[in-house]
């Protein structure tokens, strides 16, 4: 069920990703940007991957991550018309500190390369294979780092190959109108146009919830939120 | 002999039925979620509790040369294992371990179940890496005994000096060089006058069937760059599990890593491995000597980039008895050495190889001088490639060669999937 309603939620928003360039949403006017806000409820925060147990290693030193560090994103199904035409080449960073990705929810544009510095005194490898994008870095120590560009929209699973524990989400978007919310679950897109949009709650591998607002003189900066169940 | 698990022969057909209709589902399930699935061990009671979980299955020509056979009475080649483990803290310091194991042959044989390991972890300061376990628990010894998971083998079989059998029983001996001599090359079913007279697999130098009943001691210092290990077991590296004749066997291990990439380690164990009721049939002069299996080990890796190396060497010696001429009044050393590489071609494939050898030292015998068993030599290269995060299918060629008359080379194709969470 939890497989099905992920795989629904991935091409729901395969679909919004892949809506370049289109006349998305239904846009009452062209005048002044407003902004959405609001907040997303994770009412049973996902646990994140335990280390594999064996027989016969040593038992685990490391702290855990925390439920209270994973966070959701917040999207336009239909992006307004102008909003693919953003040609910056921005750089964002995924760490890799006490044996986990930091942070563990990357959500960026097309065009963006994305850092992958090994913070730890082990080794790791960042790899994925996505069909997003498919990409190993081989093994590397402290202070090294290596980039991808992601190139193409949709969900990026990273891994490392040493540390099965580790984990994150990269979301490529390709359109700006997205926030990834903060440790109190709250997010904020600005800058958009008038008109009436389909938001998505994306939480750990699925849209888990969705609403629609409308922004227009007279309501310039309404409020959505989501529950995640 | 190592000890069993118990087997359930009747069930045999249903269960591999059911193996392969549980792979196959899998392997579907696998297809359709493709990587945005998240493998991952199951949890519950607040995170104390953790399961995880390995399936193999091995498919692959017979091995009518007995190359890859165990002391568990499979062949490597042809395996299918389905593997659990679960790991439940009471509280900070106290953790209890057991690792559940079903194996059984592709084209023939038994299906069997086992408790692999079942211990309790004792952690006296949660801030310090220094463990103490009881129970059934792994011996303090060798490199590869922390990678006999499918997942972290790099090819499908197993080195020799972890899965070939000699012509050593724990429970069976000759009573002279020749009759050791007329064993050599036949591990898998070895037969003496003096003991058992049931047909049974030899030892190899190192048991994978399973873990040893003792007390083991896990310490970790220097930010992680070294790493003790010592154990005390009823058991002997060949013939894990059960006292068979009230000595303990004594084990220590060492890792080091000076550099990150590089992992040096060095192991060491001694136990008497004869069983009680050979000795009881010995002369009472011989009864109460000590016929030990003593092994030194060292291993190295190292990695960086795409690139893994390993290397490993273990020696072991046995002493038996002398009881007749022509006597076998030396220990019989057994050295057995691996040398692996794997180079990750693109994101999801690697190649990998590795080559095995073993020698034997030498016996006086009626004919002549000898090695008390064949020496056989392995080379195995193949492919690994990752449909997902968890499954891989390797697929690999393996060329044994045996200083024996009967089957002396012998070339085995295969094919493993492995699934894991």
């Amino acid at each position: 069920m939890v497989l099905k309603h992920s795989i629904a939620g991935l091409s729901l928003l395969a679909l919004a990703l892949a809506a370049i360039g289109g006349p998305a949403g239904r846009v009452l006017a062209q005048s002044g940007p407003g902004s959405i806000r609001g907040h997303v409820d994770i009412q049973r925060p996902a646990s994140p991957i335990e280390r594999r147990v064996t027989a016969s290693e040593p038992g685990e030193t490391m702290a855990h991550e925390s439920p209270r560090d994973r966070r959701a994103v917040v999207y336009f199904e239909t992006a307004p018309r102008g909003a693919f035409e953003d040609r910056e080449s921005p750089h964002a960073t995924l760490d890799q500190r006490n044996e986990a990705f930091v942070p563990h929810l990357l959500a960026i544009t097309v065009g963006t390369v994305v850092d992958f510095p090994n913070s730890d005194r082990t080794y790791h490898n960042v790899f994925s294979l996505s069909k997003t994008k498919r990409f190993d870095l081989g093994r590397y120590g402290t202070g090294r780092s290596k980039s991808i560009l992601f190139d193409r929209p949709g969900i990026v699973r990273v891994f490392c190959d040493i540390h099965s524990h580790m984990n994150a989400f990269i979301l490529v978007f390709n359109h700006r109108f997205f926030a990834v919310t903060d440790a109190d679950g709250h997010y904020e897109i600005d800058g958009v146009p008038t008109g009436t949009y389909t938001l998505s709650a994306w939480y750990e591998g699925a849209v888990r919830d969705q609403g629609s607002v409308t922004i227009g003189p007279e309501q310039r900066a309404p409020e959505l939120n989501f529950t995640v169940r | 002999m190592p000890a069993r698990p118990a087997s359930f022969p009747a069930a045999c057909g249903l269960r591999r039925l059911a193996g392969s209709f549980l792979l196959v589902w899998l392997v579907c399930v696998a297809r359709v979620s493709g990587q945005e699935w998240t493998p991952q061990p199951i949890t519950g009671l607040d995170g104390r509790f953790t399961l995880r979980g390995d399936a193999t299955a091995t498919i692959g020509t017979d091995d009518t040369g007995y190359f890859n056979y165990t002391d568990y009475d499979h062949t490597t080649l042809h395996l299918v294992r389905f593997d659990a483990t679960a790991a439940l803290r009471a509280g900070d310091h106290v953790t209890f371990l057991t690792e559940l194991r079903a194996e059984g042959d592709s084209l023939h044989g038994e299906w069997l179940g086992a408790v692999y390991a079942a211990f309790v972890r004792y952690r006296p300061w949660t801030a310090r890496p220094i463990d103490l376990s009881a129970g059934l628990v792994p011996t303090a010894f060798g490199a590869y005994t922390a990678r006999s998971y499918a997942t972290d083998n790099l090819l499908i079989g197993t080195p020799l000096a972890y899965q070939y059998l000699t012509a050593i029983r724990s429970d069976a001996i000759p009573a002279n060089a020749d009759q050791l001599a007329a064993m050599r090359g036949r591990g898998w079913l070895v037969e003496y006058p003096i003991g058992s007279h049931t047909l049974a697999t030899g030892l190899p130098l190192v048991s994978l069937s399973g873990y040893d009943t003792g007390l083991l001691v896990q310490a970790g210092g220097v930010r992680g760059r070294v790493q003790g290990l010592a154990s005390v077991t009823a058991g002997t590296l060949g013939s894990p599990g059960i006292d068979h004749n009230g000595s303990p066997q004594v084990a220590g291990r060492l890792v080091v890593r000076p550099a990150i990439g590089l992992v040096l380690g060095a192991s060491a164990a001694s136990g008497h491995f004869l069983e009680q009721s050979v000795a009881d049939l010995l002369p009472p002069a011989q009864q109460h000597r000590r016929y030990p299996q003593r092994a030194w080990g060292a291993d190295a890796e190292y990695s960086r980039e795409y690139w893994l190396v390993r290397a490993e060497v273990v020696a072991s010696d046995w002493r038996l008895p002398v009881i007749d001429q022509p006597a076998i009044d030396r220990p019989l050393g057994s050295i057995a050495w691996y040398a692996e590489g794997r180079y990750k071609i693109v994101p999801g494939l690697y190649a990998a190889a590795r080559y095995d050898h073993m020698t034997f030292s030498d016996i006086q015998t009626s004919l002549g001088k000898t090695t008390w068993d064949a020496p056989v030599s392995r080379v195995e290269a193949g492919v690994g490639y990752s449909l997902t995060r968890w499954l891989l299918i390797k697929a690999t060629i393996q060329h044994n060669t045996r200083d024996t008359a009967r089957v002396p080379a012998l070339t085995l194709p295969s094919l493993q999937a492995v699934l894991w969470f």
